[in-house]
Order: C-alpha cells, then sequence, then structure tokens
C-alpha cells in the first residue's frame, strides 16, 4: 500500500517537475533575459568592431580576433601567465581552504574569535593588505627572507627576490592571496554544519578515531564545496587581476601581466572597447572550457541528496 | 612511612587513564590555540596596522616605522570622518540598499538553485552552463552595454539598477551555484519522507529545503551583505543625486581628499569595515551543529 | 530565529526609507529655468565643496534663465564615471576632463566647437572668453582641425623641489640650487646620508615623483614621436638619457641597486611623497606636492626652482598635464545657450580667481593668477613654470605611451634585467606593432 502510494505521488510529481521547473527557475530566468542577455550580447558584437567609447562602433569582422591571436606581442604571454596562475593558485586555495576550516570547525573557547581573524583580510582595506605582503616578502627587510636567513646561509645562496624576481613573481602573488582563503573557509564551514550528526555518533560506536572521521565522512561530505570552490576557483582564477595591479604592476619583466590586466588597459588605456571585447570572448571561451573539462569531475562529488 | 608511599602509587596508577584523558584534552587545546594565536598574528597584522595608522597623529605617520603604537590615541581622527560627510545619511542609504539586495537574493537565488538542484526541467543543463558563463565575461566589458540599457529603461538617477536585478538573479550565479550544491546534499531520507506524506515540491523547498540550508542562507546573506556595502562603482555609476550616495561611495570623497593622510584614510576605511566584521561574526556564531534526521518533522 | 531576521529586515528598511525622507535635495528648484549639469570634482566631503558651491550657487543667483546643477566627483572615480557617460551619450552638459586627449572627442563629435561659440558673440557684440588670457601652449592641446574644442580649466607644472633644512645640513644654500644636470649631481651627492648600509636620505634621484623620461627627452631636445607620430627612439642619445636616469645614484660611489630598492620600498611602506617625509633632498614634483606638504602641517623649509637642463644647450621645458573645461555636445540649443553662459562665467577672471583659492590649483587663466599668486615665493616658482609647460601629444594608436606601454619595458631597464638600449628597442618595437595593429583596425 505504502509502496503504490510512494510511487504514484512519485510519478505525478515527475509531471509536475518540468512545468515547476521553469517557475522556480524563472526568477533568474527573467534576469538573464532583461538585464544580461543584451550586455552580454552587445559586448559579442563590440568584439567585431573598432570602437573607442568616444564615437560609434564600426563592424571590422574577425580583424580584432586575427589580431590578437597573430600579431600581438602581449597576448600569449598574458595568457600563459593567467594559465600558469590558475594552474597553481586552484589547488593551493583549496587545500588551505579547507585546512582553514578544518582548523576552526573544533570546538574550542573564543572559535568565533578565531574564525573572525582569519576572515579579516578579506575585509580590510587593499592598502594595508599589500603593505602586510610587503613587510613579509620585502627581499631585503620582509620577515620571510629574515627568517629564511640561516636556510641562505647554510645554502650558500641568494636570498630569494619574491616578487621582484620574474621566475617567482607570479608564485609569490598567489602565495599572497591565500590570506584572502577565508571567503572559501566560511563555505566549507557552511557545509560543515550540514552533515548529519548520526554519521558520526556511527563512526564513534564503530570506534573511529578523529583522523578517520574526517577523512570517511567529513571530506567526502564537503565535495560540493570542495567541487563548487575548484569551478568558481577556475572561473575567478582566469580573471586574476587586482593583486597584479597593486602589488607589481604586471611586472617584473611582464611576468604578472595577466589577461585581464591586458583586457583592462586595453579597454581604460588604449580606448580599444572592440580589442577588449574580443579579449573578453576569448577568456570566456577558455574558460568554459575548462570549466565543462572540470564539470564531468562532478560524478566524484558525494551528494547525499542523490545516494540511493 | 613505606605505606604511606605505597599508597599513592597505587592511587596514581589507577588514576592515570582518567587523567591523562583530561591532560590529553588540555594538551590538544593548548597547542590548537597556539597554531591558532600565532596563526591570528599574520591574518591580524593589516587590521592591527590600519587602527594603530588611524590613530596616530601626523607625526607620528612621519616617523614611519620607528612609531609602533601612537602615544595618545588620535581618536577625533574618527569624528572628523563622520562629520566632514553626511553620515547618517550615506549610513542609513547603504542600509536601504543592502536589505532590499539581501531580500532579492535570498528571493531569486534560493529559488532558482532549487531548480537546478532537485527539478529535472528540460534545458536545465545548457542554462546551468549559461549560469557559469555569465560569470565568466570581465565585467568591464559589458559595463558600458549595461548603462545603456538602463538609460533606455529611464532608470539612470534612480536606485532602480541597484536594487531591481537582485530579485532576478543578477549577478548571482555564484550564490546560485553555492546553493544548488548545498540543495543536492540535504539527505535523500528526508525529502522522500516528505513526499510519501504528500508533500509538494513547494513544500519541500519551504519546509525542508531553507531550513535545512540555514548555513548556507546565512553565507549567502553575509556575501550579498559585503558586496553591497563595499560596493562603490555601482553606485558611482548609476547614482546621479549625491544625497543617494553610500557610505562607501561616499567616504571615498574623504579619502581622495586626504589621500597621504593615512590616519584619516584609515580611520574612514575602519569605519566602512567594522559593520561586516560584526556581521561576520553573528553569521558564524550560528555555525555551531550539524542537521539531525531526527526532528526535522517537528 | 526566522522572524527576528525578517523583522530586523524590515525596521532596518524603515529606518533607511525614513532617513531618506528626512534629508531632501536643498537646492533651489528651476522654476523654468534651463536646467544644466556640470560635473566637477569637489564632492560632498571635500574641503573645496563648499567653495565649489558657492561660486555655482552665484551664477544661478546672478540671472534667471538658466539653472547650473552640480555633480562632484572625487578624483580617482571621477574619470570612469565620465567615460561611461560619454560612451553611452549621457555626458553632463559641462565638466572636466584631460587636456592632453581633447583631439578623440571632438574627432568624434562629442564636444561643442567653442571657436564657433566665440565668433557668434564677436559677431554679435556679446561678450565673450578672452582667449588671450590662456597660454599658447595650452590652447594648441585644446585645437583641433584649427578649431577650439575645449578650453584649459588648471595648469598643472613640474618643478624641483629642494630641502632647505637639508641643504643647510651640508652647508648649502638657496644660492646652490642646481641649474644643470652636473650641478644637479654635485648637489645630490653631497645630499645623500647614509647609515651603515642602509640609505637614510637621497639627494635626488631621477626615477622618482614626477621625473619622468619623456620630460629628460624633451629637455634634451628629443621625443618619443615625430610631428607624424611616428615612433623615434631609434639614437643613441635616447640610450644615453635613459642611462642618465637610471644610473644617477649607481655611478662610482654612489649605491648598489639593492639598497636603491630597499630604500624605495621604504618610501613605498610610508604612503607618503619622500620628500614631504625628508628622505630625499630634492625631487621633481608637480605643483600638487605643495598642497600635500600643507596638508600634511609638513615643517619642512623648502622651496622650487625650474628643472636643471641638461647643459647649457638644453631647454627649459617641463610636462603640464592640465584638466579642460568641455562643452558636451548634447543637441538642445537651449541647454547649450546656457551651458556657454556659464563657460564664460567659469573663465573669466574673477571665477578663476575664487577657484584657484577654493582648489588650491594653478588655474589656467594667467592674468587672474599672476595676482593670485602675488607674495608666495613658491608658487610665483611654479606660475612661472606653467609658461614652460608642455602637455604630451595624443597619439591614436598608444594614448597611454607614457605610461604603461613605456614603464612595462623601463622597468626591465630599472631593475638592470636589460639594458637601456634593449629596452628602448622593445619599447620601439612595440609602439611600431600597436601602430601597424591600429591601422589595420580603422
Amino acid at each position: 500500500m505504502v509502496t503504490v502510494k510512494k510511487q504514484s505521488s512519485l510519478t505525478a510529481l515527475k509531471r509536475q517537475e518540468k512545468r515547476l521547473g521553469y517557475v522556480f527557475a524563472s526568477p533568474w530566468l527573467i534576469g538573464l533575459f532583461v538585464f544580461g542577455a543584451f550586455p552580454m550580447l552587445a559586448s559579442f558584437y563590440l568584439s567585431f568592431t573598432t570602437y573607442n567609447m568616444v564615437g560609434v562602433p564600426r563592424f571590422i569582422g574577425l580583424t580584432n580576433y586575427r589580431i590578437l591571436l597573430f600579431n600581438d606581442n602581449l597576448f600569449w604571454p598574458s595568457l600563459w601567465n593567467t594559465l600558469y596562475h590558475v594552474m597553481l593558485s586552484v589547488p593551493l586555495g583549496l587545500v588551505v581552504g579547507i585546512a582553514l576550516a578544518l582548523l576552526l570547525n573544533t570546538k574550542i573557547r573564543g572559535m568565533g574569535f578565531y574564525r573572525t581573524l582569519f576572515y579579516l583580510p578579506n575585509v580590510v582595506s587593499v592598502v594595508a593588505l599589500s603593505l602586510l605582503w610587503l613587510w613579509l616578502f620585502q627581499p631585503s627587510f620582509g620577515i620571510i627572507n629574515q627568517v629564511l636567513d640561516p636556510v641562505y646561509r647554510l645554502l650558500n645562496m641568494e636570498p630569494l627576490g619574491w616578487y621582484r624576481d620574474a621566475r617567482l613573481s607570479k608564485l609569490t602573488l598567489i602565495l599572497m592571496g591565500l590570506w584572502t582563503a577565508g571567503g572559501s573557509m566560511i563555505i566549507y564551514l557552511a557545509q560543515m554544519q550540514d552533515i548529519p550528526f548520526e554519521l558520526y555518533e556511527a563512526a564513534s560506536i564503530d570506534g573511529a578515531n578523529a583522523l578517520q572521521k574526517t577523512t570517511r565522512i567529513t571530506l567526502p561530505l564537503m565535495t560540493p564545496s570542495i567541487f563548487f570552490n575548484f569551478i568558481m576557483g577556475i572561473i575567478g582564477g582566469f580573471q586574476v587581476f587586482t593583486i597584479a595591479y597593486i602589488m607589481t604592476g604586471g611586472g617584473p619583466s611582464r611576468s604578472t601581466y595577466y589577461f585581464a590586466y591586458y583586457l583592462f588597459d586595453k579597454m581604460i588605456h588604449d580606448n580599444n572597447m572592440g580589442s577588449a571585447s574580443a579579449m573578453a570572448w576569448i577568456l570566456l571561451l577558455i574558460t568554459l572550457v575548462l570549466t565543462m573539462l572540470a564539470l564531468s569531475l562532478n560524478r566524484f562529488v558525494f551528494y547525499l541528496g542523490e545516494q540511493k | 612511612m613505606v605505606s604511606d608511599t605505597e599508597r599513592p602509587l597505587k592511587q596514581e596508577h589507577t588514576e592515570l587513564p582518567k587523567l591523562t584523558m583530561k591532560q590529553r584534552r588540555l594538551i590538544k587545546n593548548s597547542i590548537l590555540h597556539l597554531v591558532l594565536v600565532s596563526l591570528s598574528a599574520l591574518f591580524m597584522f593589516p587590521f592591527f596596522w590600519m587602527l594603530t595608522t588611524a590613530l596616530k597623529t601626523p607625526a607620528e605617520l612621519l616617523r614611519g616605522t620607528e612609531v609602533l603604537l601612537p602615544a595618545t590615541p588620535q581618536w577625533q581622527n574618527f569624528r572628523i570622518a563622520v562629520t566632514q560627510v553626511p553620515f547618517i545619511l550615506y549610513l542609513s542609504n547603504s542600509l536601504l540598499l543592502v536589505s532590499l539586495s539581501i531580500a532579492g537574493t535570498l528571493f531569486s537565488t534560493t529559488l532558482s538553485a532549487y531548480a537546478f538542484a532537485k527539478l529535472s526541467w528540460p534545458g536545465r543543463d545548457t542554462f546551468f552552463i549559461v549560469m557559469l558563463a555569465t560569470m565568466m565575461i570581465p565585467i568591464q566589458v559589458i559595463l558600458i552595454p549595461s548603462y545603456i540599457l538602463y538609460a533606455q529603461i529611464g532608470w539612470l538617477g534612480t536606485r532602480l539598477p541597484l536594487i531591481v536585478p537582485f530579485f532576478f538573479g543578477g549577478g548571482s550565479a555564484f550564490y546560485i551555484f553555492l546553493l544548488r550544491q548545498f540543495f543536492k546534499g540535504i539527505p535523500r531520507e528526508l525529502t522522500e519522507s516528505a513526499i510519501m506524506d504528500g508533500a509538494g515540491h513547494f513544500r519541500i523547498f519551504w519546509n525542508i529545503m531553507l531550513p535545512l540550508t540555514k548555513p548556507a542562507l546565512i553565507t549567502i546573506t553575509l556575501f550579498t551583505f559585503m558586496f553591497v556595502w563595499n560596493d562603490y562603482f555601482g553606485p558611482l555609476i548609476y547614482l546621479s543625486n549625491p544625497d543617494h550616495w553610500t557610505l562607501a561611495l561616499g567616504l571615498r570623497a574623504f579619502q581622495n581628499q586626504y589621500s597621504g593622510r593615512f590616519d584619516l584614510m584609515m580611520a574612514a576605511a575602519i569605519l566602512v569595515m567594522l559593520p561586516t566584521l560584526v556581521i561576520f561574526f553573528l553569521a558564524q556564531r550560528q555555525f555551531i551543529e550539524g542537521i539531525t534526521f531526527t526532528g526535522i518533522k517537528g | 530565529m526566522k522572524k527576528t531576521w525578517i523583522v530586523s529586515l524590515l525596521l532596518l528598511m524603515t529606518l533607511s526609507l525614513s532617513a531618506c525622507g528626512w534629508f531632501g535635495d536643498d537646492d533651489e528648484t528651476p522654476d523654468g529655468r534651463i536646467e544644466i549639469t556640470f560635473w566637477h570634482m569637489s564632492p560632498v566631503g571635500s574641503d573645496a565643496y563648499p567653495g565649489t558651491r558657492r561660486i555655482i550657487r552665484a551664477f544661478n543667483e546672478s540671472q534667471d534663465k538658466y539653472f547650473v546643477r552640480g555633480t562632484g566627483l572625487n578624483f580617482w572615480d571621477y574619470w570612469d564615471r565620465i567615460g561611461v557617460a560619454i560612451a553611452a551619450n549621457n555626458a553632463p552638459d559641462i565638466g572636466f576632463h584631460t587636456l592632453d586627449n581633447v583631439i578623440l572627442r571632438a574627432q568624434n563629435d562629442a564636444l561643442y566647437n567653442l571657436s564657433a561659440l566665440i565668433e557668434a558673440d564677436l559677431d554679435a557684440g556679446r561678450p565673450t572668453i578672452e582667449i588671450e588670457a590662456f597660454l599658447e601652449n595650452q590652447l594648441e592641446f585644446a585645437t583641433y582641425e584649427g578649431h577650439l574644442y575645449a578650453l584649459p580649466f588648471t595648469a598643472t607644472t613640474r618643478v624641483l623641489y629642494y630641502n632647505l633644512d637639508a641643504f643647510a645640513e651640508v652647508g648649502l644654500t638657496e644660492d646652490d640650487v642646481p641649474t644643470t644636470w652636473s650641478e644637479l649631481y654635485d648637489v645630490a651627492k653631497q645630499l645623500d646620508k647614509v647609515s651603515g648600509s642602509t640609505i637614510e636620505r637621497i639627494g635626488f634621484d631621477p626615477t622618482y615623483g614626477q621625473g619622468t623620461y619623456h620630460g629628460y627627452l624633451w629637455q634634451n631636445g628629443l621625443d618619443f614621436f615625430d610631428e607624424d607620430l611616428e615612433v623615434t627612439l631609434d639614437t643613441q642619445a635616447h640610450v644615453d638619457v635613459l642611462e642618465w636616469m637610471i644610473n644617477f645614484n649607481t655611478g662610482a660611489g654612489g649605491f648598489t641597486r639593492n639598497q636603491l630598492n630597499t630604500f624605495g620600498e621604504g618610501n613605498q611602506m610610508l604612503g607618503l611623497n619622500p620628500f614631504a617625509a625628508g628622505r630625499v633632498g630634492m625631487i621633481i614634483e608637480t605643483d600638487g606636492l605643495y598642497q600635500t606638504m600643507k596638508i600634511h602641517g609638513s615643517d619642512i623649509n623648502f622651496g622650487v626652482a625650474p628643472i636643471p637642463v641638461p647643459d647649457e644647450d638644453g631647454i627649459r621645458i617641463n610636462w603640464g598635464s592640465g584638466f579642460s573645461i568641455e562643452m558636451y555636445n548634447n543637441k538642445d540649443a537651449e541647454r547649450l545657450e546656457a551651458t556657454w553662459a556659464f563657460m564664460k562665467y567659469l573663465m573669466d577672471y574673477d571665477t578663476q580667481m575664487e577657484l584657484a583659492e577654493v582648489n588650491g590649483w594653478l588655474m589656467a587663466h594667467y592674468p587672474a593668477m599672476e595676482t593670485f599668486v602675488q607674495g608666495n615665493p613658491i608658487l610665483e616658482a611654479l606660475l612661472e613654470e606653467v609658461q614652460f609647460a608642455v602637455d604630451k601629444v595624443y597619439v591614436p594608436y598608444a594614448p597611454n605611451w607614457h605610461a604603461n606601454d613605456w614603464q612595462r619595458y623601463y622597468d626591465d631597464a630599472l631593475s638592470e634585467r636589460r639594458t637601456p638600449a634593449e629596452v628602448i628597442a622593445m619599447a620601439r618595437a612595440n609602439y611600431l606593432q600597436k601602430q601597424e595593429n591600429f591601422e589595420a583596425a580603422n
């Protein structure tokens, strides 16, 4: 009797779903067509024009794309810098964010205070943050090099130049970016609150220790938000710009001249909106392809709502 | 004498496991505190610098790092920042935008995320990709078309471009995706038992999904608060009446005026920043317990 | 819990809505007048706001046909706002911009032709703007195809600031202020101060403040571009100037690059002009530094002088980069009339005096400024140099040639990763490519 009722209500729900899907999604769908579509399509059109943002755009076909791909000495280097950044910053950001969240999910006194402290860099003024980074990474008086001084002496090597060394600058900016890992930390913390108690209780009864609980329960059940931060890390990583703008101005030797930085310069300083739009759509295409690849990892994500 | 020395030994032997349990926890907690405190220093420094800078005299600023702490804290720097701009006006403008955009974001993102997480409808997966794609286009290149769009609707000079889009998931792809992940993580047992009780999707959405994803909703509220509160660019571009300006935009005029006077600039920056800290502290306090299968129906 | 949230949200909203009611717009209503908009850089909260407001109000009260509504935006944000507005044909009737790229907007029909308006006034015997009050070197940048499309509004100039306290410390006086590069070097070296291996004060560094490569090139009669806007940068003389500039402090008995870098980052941490902090003895800066020193209440005893020239044949010239004032083509005859009346008001002798007072800027109206600076030796010296100030040329294929385009390569020379000759060759190649691409797309 129960199963029959269950079956029929399930099929009724299935039929409802098609219609309900649009109903539930309607706020976003309406927003997409009313506010989102025109600006996106307009920028797509502008990528085929020459447009200085004062006069009127003039259609020039694929010229912007051709120039960018074949006759622009900064396009490929800036793309490479960006790829380098994404490849390193995404995994590093995930590890640090998860580690922070695990650390700050323990129940000890003053945890709220600690959590707030670790979130601080996300809200302080950029000036203050950039000064912290200078304090730490400055090659001659920075704290890091002072701490590492004995190591340098031991290995008889020159102190690392960090952001002043073209080989290390991208890495240095990635390390600096870790100070704002508090943003993803809070998402992980939120997800940890949704892990059912019963699972931990059952594990305790089975004699699992803290480490086992973390690796067998917490981490697998955090995969939805890990996956989220992974995808967002890719999307955000491709748009990296501000930190280079503040700390290195794209240098040294254009080693931190990222794609979005170049795009910004084209628009703001060269009045070349056509080319900037073409860059934006190339960026979108690259990000989209990589995101689609990343989405295939979805099958490793452990959604409690979809477990049979 | 001999028995006297023997007895404590015996006692110690029997109490050993109990004591070490306590000790172990004590040691574990101390280590944890030690790790947290030492890491905190690295994370707290920028704020420490902001605060001490805001309280220094110009003469102390000139001496740079020689002076770590101000001799006499210059609290009036905060007063100057507050009195030189119409602070209450800007504050209430900010609060208006913040509260409406939070309401709009929660309304549109929860519904849309449910559609993406729990319902199957034609085009869902395509629209999901489109949603992600809206985040992949650098904001700069859609600024001018958006401005033209709002000019065409006749919304320039009003607050509408800064409020209405939030009710339609504008700029909220991030949150929809986030909530989708959380909705999908809600155990099947919970939704299935509701369906057995004859609940429809609206009831599942309202009675199960929303209460159970409270931490995620709080996170979204926090992020929206932070974004709208700190955003000076949107108000700069779309508002023409200075009486509609927000705190973030209004205080920039003050900071620009005194660029180079780090004491005054930081006093203003702290004023903008403090509410976000308070909100964060309050929000994370909700993150204290997991969910339980039992007690959901009640 | 949910209820508390909703209630507090509603409370917030009522509070903010009612707050909006309390603070109405207190500007007079136009009552049938022609209303125009004016964007300036004195926002609410800035020191110049009350004065700017007074100036606008005085105009509104002086007649009953036109009404000007002013909007003040801070300097950081002004450019984004007006850029978007111009692109969307939504510009104010009158506003500030940068003098060096007036041509771009004139070419694209975004501005009214002021020459035509002046001529019409003269034909009708109406009072009009006295063009003679403005310097030729500034007017030139507001001119496109023989017509004026903007007016210079402010006059920015670059000069040598010198710290007289530091001079006195090493036994120098105002008579020792250098006038040539070799004197500059001698004085600078005397002002250097070192403790151990740490630099405490640098006498002078050509790369600091507003010292620019193109500025030094101009003093030598060289430039980045020729008259047809073709890139030059191909002579040994170009390389020599860059070498002089970056090796000024690393020569014999000088500092190491690492010492200089550390010193430079120390300045950055201070967040303050190094001259105002007493860390450099002499620096090239704009008239803005004078204002900065005033705001900081600096007690440094200082003076200003023309930037030293390379040698006796050197050219007395400095990079001037002032604001323009422009009337945006909003295709409305009535508003044009109102805007032109306001423009004439803003650019007359008295208003320019008042604007200088209010903003602390040197204005473009030269006779007004001559009166304004009287009795202030620093301002007098600054105004003197305005006559030798030249703006940078607008190069359509590389509008930002002096900053980003150059900086990317210049940095390599500054950090000794590449030689000056290599850097100049790379920068030149980049300009050539930009030109080629610009021509392909336009």
